[in-house]
């Protein structure tokens, strides 16, 4: 036991909670195996199980709506449930269809639905610990509704300093016209989106150094703070992208699980009405 | 040198409490006590008596039921009566008479309704059941060329005889917790039309310095009261008997390090390089010298540190009923070495301490304690000055130290319910901001931004200080500490929207907002029809059933409210 007393908090909590789900599984397990060994149906008690896990991982939505009665347990609680129960739903699942591909209409849209959600919840994990970390390795904090606004200061202000450098020279002028207009002004493509990389503000600020060669000293100054900007405004990008990440797939997973809760219900109705009840 | 910036120096009188006394104010006052006791030779030629009475004081005309002086509140100020009398409240006056909310916690039933109670309209205000100070509390404002005072239309129903002390002429009331820093023992109301003077405490404290009459009178109040509790809950003197205690609380030396209004100058000082930051600390001691006594944190905070190269590292801080010294005091009186400082220690802003002189620990102390009580001996300073280093450095667990300077710069340490956000933990997706918002009305109370070092944030929201300045100065004591919990708390009702509050936090968590009625439509004064405006804050959700909803609705255990003065909480939660 002494390694227990080692670990930290969390690890004890994980450790906690893969031996519950676990054991709940096994234990679920034993019991499939003894209704098939009796010729009972176990796939109405799998169902059972399965659907109210369903709704138990539905109702985590519906506790983060209600902060005000947070004695039915911490976001905390509810999200290791969340992560546990779901997990032990997929191993229920596969009980459910008797490890085998459904065959129906009905069926294998629901198996389908299922195997997103799942699926999109196993995604939802890995990105939710590992997202944070990219973000906070970018340095600024930002708060994503207001990189909008921040981009368009960033947009203004890089166009005010080139159009006073003009009087000098035009060579910045030309250069943010030709390359940094469309940076600072227009939304990065999808392919940023999907696998945001740092290779567009690593060209634009080589190409600011090269101009280098051709400015005057306070021109060259003006060129140093267009750099910065570039890499704010690439900073901010990369906030829009990840945050952005999460945002859509917290959407996508709980839109796809109220089809599946759907579903669900009907394929129980029917499930009853056509298989003559729990015995 | 040539383009430096070149600003006057501030002196010490460049803010006087009241531009408008005068000298023939200030000649009426040397005519009355204890004034006219006081030999004007014995105050120094930059800090005669005269200036004292003319900058750091200020005449207050009140009428009968003005309250002076509110139980819990925060001031740097005593009392002195030039004419009238005041009552003193011997028992606690209800909240809503000091001006406070009775802020009740709201049942299941309560908090569930909000879904559809909330309203649409951003600080929106229903005032029309809400209790003004004229209504049922038996108080309301009234104002004075001092400011805005609340005041008791029937003294005797909220302060009947039985629990009351009458001062008359010459007494002087507010000077303990004007100089420890700490809330109010008690509620003191003007019992006819009187004339008070207001002493902001840096004066009153060199009147007790050049006048030993005063001196000793408020010291001996002082070592009566406050000092023989304060030393019997050090740990290192618990198991003394009383006469001991009493003995060393005579023996006792006072010193103050700082400024006391460490909060006006913080932002301005945060952009100085840290160096010199450090260097500009009043030392209360400094590693290498001699060790003189035993220093006992009472009020404030300290820095502990060490020479590190050419700088100073932050080795830990301490505040209220923290020691320095122990060690050093223990290990000399038993092998008879003489060895000195091992770190430094700093004021942090502003700092009270209590230090006793080693010769009376020697006689009066050390003694009498167990050996199982004795600290740890000092190690042996021989070897390389890394290794001496290491052993220098307290033993118990350790903050990272970019985390701990973090903390200490930005003051953070006066925090008690600060909210710390681990951001490799945080997925941004402002679940606590809404679980805020949904507990107060639709109006976040927080903002989820704020210094960050390495992945962890402190972001801005009230941390419910331990020295909270913001209570300093409130006009109609509607910020104050809740009696239960001890949060800072606004009461809606009676703040009149000054900013005092806003203007002296010096971690911007206060907000000033006006409110709109459940239409949109900005309430407005009847009588100067301009918008109605509000202090708004964390009040930690002193009102839900489950306490701070924001650290209850993170489903990543990203958040949590934290008591930062405690090294060992931030410790234990970081290295969750």
């Amino acid at each position: 036991m002494k390694f227990l007393s080692q670990m930290n908090r969390l690890s004890r909590r994980r450790l906690r909670n893969v031996t519950l789900t676990v054991a709940s599984i096994a234990m679920l397990a034993a019991i499939v195996m003894w209704m098939d060994r009796s010729l009972l149906h176990s796939s109405f008690l799998t169902g059972y199980v399965l659907i109210g896990s369903l709704f138990l991982l539905a109702a985590f939505g519906m506790r983060k709506r209600l902060p005000m009665i947070a004695g039915i347990g911490s976001a905390s609680f509810w999200m290791q449930m969340h992560i546990y129960v779901g997990l032990g739903s997929f191993a229920v699942f596969a009980m459910h269809i008797a490890f085998r591909v459904p065959d129906g209409m009905l069926e294998s849209i629901l198996a389908l639905l299922y195997l997103v959600v799942f699926f999109s919840g196993i995604y939802g994990i890995w990105a939710t610990r590992s997202i944070p970390r990219k973000l906070t390795s970018v340095g600024e904090e930002v708060i994503f509704e207001r990189i909008p606004a921040f981009k368009r200061h960033l947009a203004r202000r890089a166009q005010t300093i080139v159009m006073e450098s003009c009087e000098s020279t035009p060579v910045l002028a030309n250069f943010y016209v030709n390359r940094l207009s469309k940076f600072f002004e227009c939304r990065r493509g999808l392919g940023y989106m999907l696998i945001p990389t740092g290779r567009k503000r690593r060209h634009l600020i080589a190409e600011i150094e090269e101009l280098d060669r051709f400015l005057a000293q306070e021109d060259r100054r003006v060129s140093r703070e267009l750099a910065i900007m570039v890499r704010k405004k690439d900073d901010l990008d990369y906030h829009t992208a990840m945050q952005g990440r999460l945002k859509l797939w917290l959407f996508v997973h709980i839109a796809i699980t109220w089809s599946l809760l759907i579903f669900s219900v009907v394929h129980g109705l029917l499930a009853h009405a056509y298989g003559g009840g729990l015995a | 040198m040539e383009n430096s910036t070149r600003i006057k120096f501030p002196a010490r009188w460049s803010e006087p409490l009241d531009p408008d006394m005068d000298a023939r104010a200030v000649d009426g006052l040397l005519k009355v006590a204890p004034f006219t006791a006081m030999n004007p030779e014995s105050f120094s030629e930059s800090m005669p008596l005269s200036g004292i009475l003319k900058n750091d004081s200020r005449l207050q005309q009140l009428e009968k039921g003005d309250i002076i002086v509110r139980e819990g509140d925060y001031g740097g100020s005593a009392f002195l009566i030039v004419s009238g009398e005041a009552l003193v409240s011997t028992r606690s006056l209800p909240p809503e008479v000091l001006g406070r909310g009775n802020k009740e916690r709201k049942g299941w039933g309560r908090a569930i309704a909000q879904l559809w109670r909330n309203s649409n309209q951003t600080e929106a205000r229903d005032y029309s059941k809400t209790k003004t100070p004229n209504q049922d509390t038996g108080t309301g404002l009234r104002d004075h060329s001092s400011g805005t005072h609340v005041f008791l239309h029937d003294i005797p129903r909220v302060i009947p005889p039985e629990h009351s002390i009458t001062l008359g002429e010459g007494e002087i009331f507010g000077e303990i917790s004007a100089l420890t820093r700490s809330a109010r023992s008690a509620t003191v109301v003007a019992n006819s039309k009187m004339v008070v003077l207001e002493i902001r405490w840096q004066g009153f404290r060199e009147l007790m310095l050049r006048n030993e009459a005063m001196g000793q009178h408020i010291e001996k109040r002082y070592r009566e009261n406050s000092l023989q509790a304060h030393l019997r809950e050090t740990e290192i003197f618990r198991d003394l008997p009383d006469d001991v205690i009493r003995k060393l609380a005579d023996r006792t030396i006072f010193q103050t390090f700082g400024n006391y209004q460490w909060s006006h100058k913080f932002k301005s000082t945060l952009k100085k390089d840290i160096s010199q930051r450090i260097l500009n600390e009043p030392l209360i001691a400094e590693q290498g010298d001699y060790v003189d006594g035993l220093v006992l944190i009472r009020n404030g905070f300290a820095r502990l540190s060490r020479k590190h190269g050419e700088g100073h590292q932050t080795i830990a801080y301490l505040g209220k009923g923290d020691t320095f010294g122990f060690r050093e005091v223990v290990h000399n009186w038993a092998t008879g070495q003489q060895r000195p400082w091992m770190l430094s220690l700093r004021s942090l802003g502003f700092v009270d301490v209590l230090k006793i002189p080693v010769t009376v620990l020697e006689e009066l102390v050390l003694p009498q304690l167990r050996e199982s009580s004795f600290p740890a001996p000092l190690p042996d300073l021989a070897g390389d000055g890394k290794a001496r280093n290491r052993r220098l450095t307290p033993r118990a667990k350790s903050m990272e130290p970019g985390l701990m300077e973090f903390l200490v710069e930005n003051r953070f340490i006066n925090g008690t319910q600060a909210m710390m956000i681990d951001l490799d933990r945080c997925t941004r997706c402002d679940d606590c901001v809404r679980a805020c918002a949904s507990t107060h009305d639709n109006n976040p109370r927080f903002v989820r931004h704020g210094p960050v070092h390495d992945h962890w944030m402190i972001a801005n929201a009230c941390m419910h200080c331990l020295d909270p300045v913001c209570m300093i100065g409130c006009p109609t004591g509607a910020i104050g500490r809740d009696r239960e919990t001890g949060n800072v708390a606004i009461n809606d009702t009676t703040c009149i929207g000054c900013s005092t509050c806003a203007n002296n936090c010096p971690y911007h968590n206060i907000q000033m907002v006006q409110v709109n009625d459940n239409r949109g439509n900005p309430i407005r004064d009847s009588e100067t029809s301009l918008p109605v405006i509000k202090a708004t804050k964390c009040d930690l959700c002193l009102e839900q059933p489950f306490g701070p909803a924001c650290q209850r609705a993170c489903p990543h255990d990203a958040l949590v409210r934290i008591d930062i003065s405690s090294p060992d909480d931030v410790m234990e939660w970081t290295e969750k």
